[in-house]
């Protein structure tokens, strides 16, 4: 199930300012629209990560800039089990974003699952395209184990990215 | 080489003369005065002319027609055909047809493969390979009798042409290619345009090892460059060609006004140097859409007036 | 095996279009090896249906099953209930499996998902050629092992052409040249005569050419 992530301040703020901060890139006519959409039904992106638990162990989950989303996480013993139908069930779900997180190359420890599953990934992206729900809403990223600060940027990423593809129109 | 032919080509080249042929293609329509004006532009410069098969497999106006045009004008043809799209019913039909027409030689092909042409969506026949039409073309002629060994209501008595690259690969096996096709029928060869002088010789001399410059009459391909840009183009982008890096260096070494001169030149020194091989019997010259230079070619390289 | 291609979604979601219910049938044997209309490639294909159709606000309920080999109707008889249920059945089966889906479902229309290409082999993982037309006259003997009607895109018999280069066809850089195969090859095994000999004409009436061909095994038929 997901976990509703809050940013961690004492101030309280004000429903703008807390968009403001959610939403930090220029502001497209795409962008507006989108924002005043999800100022109606507040845009809560949801993210899917798969990782190897050999490059990511966290469970718990603290937001660097205070965006809020709500994220799901499952572990793998190595990365290449991140199956085609795997990545698209997790559309299916409803997530609007996912991310797979992956050993550098040269170090997994079953030796090619990382390089199996960009290519999966670089599949499925351009599946995506076809479906028509964007490719950019899955991305892969080597980390190296237990790099948090590398994970978490990653995954703020991810969520900054949603403010400009919208939620998933698969959901 | 082959009985009664009675082609002019074949004429020349049985008296020991340096022929000279060229190369006409027909027009993307059906205005028969374009091959008119080429074969104007050909005419007294030449003992026979080629007159290609939807080359580079692009729609043209028949080959065959195209021939009968020429013939009205005086001119001797060499029919090429292409196995690329026709099988052999339409061959073999289009063989005694020619003949009756007038056509007495014919240069037989396999043609370029179709995805470069002006149709790539069609459907390809080669039914049958060049080496199995150059027999066919042979077996007509001298047996009188058509592939299913019918008694043919006069044989078409063709002079019968290949093709030689010996610019393709691979290199050892393109001498044994050219055994094959003299012992399949071929009376004479005309081979892809000469830029690796070096090469060509060498490739003469394995020739003349195994005794085919006396079976078959040799004759050497030149097409004169217009610019450096021909020149690399052909080296790079045109199947089976080989330009030498100091060949296109001396095409950009000179100003562009200059450059069809220097083109011609160096045609002219292989046309002089194809006379002094043993073996070859005659020059083709392939100067493509360009027709109008041949004469001068021909002129300057010292072959007018023919006999 | 025969190798075959998955359709481009946006022409799958064409096919289907008239269709509210489907049953997405994979093959287990052919297209499962080459990554076309396996069990996986079954489902992800449901996968990414239902997602294009949720995206358009369409309809669709999409059944998976995949039964081992939808050329033999010992097999697409397992089939038949799921079928029964649906509108519409998008084979992942070669072109031979969706006609004899046809033959045995003469009321439900039968919808192919991949696009058939050829008889060929698996080169390395995720590579594959194709070998053989099908002739029906096979002369591998002569050169080589490796089949000139097949591999020459000219078919030629007494090759190579003028066009081989480098050991590659003219008609595209990174194909080999097949002549040039069976040179090296013969070279190999000592037997360059065969190039010298003359190969007449090819016979062609036991290939395609001849018309639409049967086998009949009269000792296996009781």
């Amino acid at each position: 199930m997901y976990k509703v992530i809050h940013h961690q301040t004492k101030t309280s703020l004000s429903g703008i300012t807390r968009f403001r901060r959610f939403f930090s890139g220029h502001y497209t006519t795409e962008n507006l629209r989108m924002l005043t959409s999800a100022m109606d039904k507040k845009f809560i992106p949801k993210i899917t990560v798969f990782h190897c638990i050999n490059a990511f162990s966290q469970t718990s989950w603290s937001s660097v800039d205070g965006s809020e989303f709500e994220i799901k996480f499952i572990k793998l013993p190595c990365s290449s089990m991140v199956k085609d139908v795997f990545l698209l069930r997790a559309f299916e779900a409803g997530a609007d974003a996912v991310v797979v997180l992956v050993c550098p190359e040269g170090q997994c420890r079953y030796v090619e699952g990382n390089i199996r599953a960009k290519k999966r990934v670089a599949w499925v992206q351009n599946l995506l395209d076809d479906i028509g729900i964007d490719g950019r809403r899955l991305s892969l990223s080597n980390i190296a184990a237990g790099d948090t600060a590398e994970a978490t940027q990653i995954i703020d990423d991810a969520v900054k990215n949603m403010a400009e593809l919208g939620p998933n129109p698969a959901a | 080489m082959s009985m009664n032919a009675q082609s002019r080509l074949q004429e020349i080249l049985s008296k020991g003369e340096f022929a000279v042929t060229a190369e006409c293609g027909p027009p993307r329509g059906a205005t028969p005065e374009v091959v008119r004006k080429k074969g104007e532009l050909l005419k007294g410069y030449v003992d026979a002319v080629n007159v290609t098969d939807n080359q580079t497999a692009i729609v043209r106006m028949s080959s065959i027609a195209a021939c009968a045009h020429l013939l009205q004008m005086g001119l001797e043809p060499v029919m090429q055909m292409v196995t690329r799209d026709r099988n052999r019913i339409a061959l073999q039909s289009d063989i005694m047809g020619a003949y009756s027409l007038g056509i007495k030689n014919i240069l037989c092909l396999s043609g370029d493969h179709q995805s470069f042409g002006s149709q790539p969506d069609a459907l390809n026949v080669f039914d049958i390979d060049s080496m199995n039409l150059i027999r066919t073309v042979q077996t007509m002629r001298d047996q009188g009798k058509d592939m299913s060994g019918f008694e043919l209501n006069g044989p078409p008595r063709m002079f019968i042409g290949a093709a030689a690259n010996p610019f393709a690969d691979p290199f050892e096996y393109r001498v044994i290619r050219l055994a094959k096709k003299i012992d399949a029928g071929a009376d004479f060869i005309q081979t892809q345009c000469i830029y690796n002088m070096d090469r060509f010789k060498e490739w003469m001399k394995m020739a003349r090892e195994e005794g085919l410059t006396e079976k078959v009459h040799i004759l050497g391909g030149v097409t004169p460059l217009k610019s450096a840009g021909m020149a690399k183009f052909m080296n790079n982008k045109v199947a089976g060609m080989d330009v030498p890096e100091p060949l296109i260096k001396r095409m950009a070494g000179v100003p562009k006004e200059k450059a069809i001169e220097e083109g011609i030149n160096i045609c002219l020194e292989t046309i002089a140097q194809l006379r002094d091989i043993e073996g070859i019997h005659g020059v083709h010259i392939m100067a493509i859409e360009w027709e109008e230079i041949v004469g001068q070619i021909v002129e300057s390289a010292g072959l007018t007036p023919r006999p | 095996m025969i190798v075959a291609e998955q359709k481009p979604l946006s022409e799958i979601k064409e096919i289907i279009a008239p269709y509210k219910k489907i049953l997405i049938l994979g093959c287990g044997t052919c297209v499962k090896t080459c990554f076309a209309g396996g069990e996986d490639e079954v489902a992800v294909l449901a996968s990414a249906l239902r997602l294009a159709c949720k995206k358009d606000g369409k309809e669709i309920e999409i059944e998976k099953l995949t039964i081992e080999r939808q050329c033999e109707d010992e097999f697409i008889r397992e089939s038949a209930p799921a079928v029964s249920r649906s509108e519409g059945v998008l084979s992942l089966a070669c072109g031979a499996g969706v006609q004899a889906l046809a033959r045995r479902f003469a009321k439900t229309p039968v919808l192919p998902g991949v696009n058939t290409t050829f008889i060929g082999v698996m080169e390395s993982q995720g590579i594959f050629t194709e070998e053989c037309s099908g002739c029906g006259n096979c002369r591998l003997d002569i050169f080589g092992g490796i089949c000139p009607v097949t591999r020459c895109a000219k078919k030629l018999l007494n090759g190579p052409c003028g066009g081989s280069q480098n050991g590659k066809c003219e008609i595209n850089p990174d194909t080999d040249c097949a002549w040039q195969l069976i040179i090296d090859r013969l070279k190999a095994l000592g037997q360059m005569d065969n190039l010298r000999k003359y190969i007449p004409p090819k016979n062609w009436r036991t290939s395609l050419s001849g018309g639409p061909r049967k086998l009949v095994r009269e000792d296996h038929i009781i």
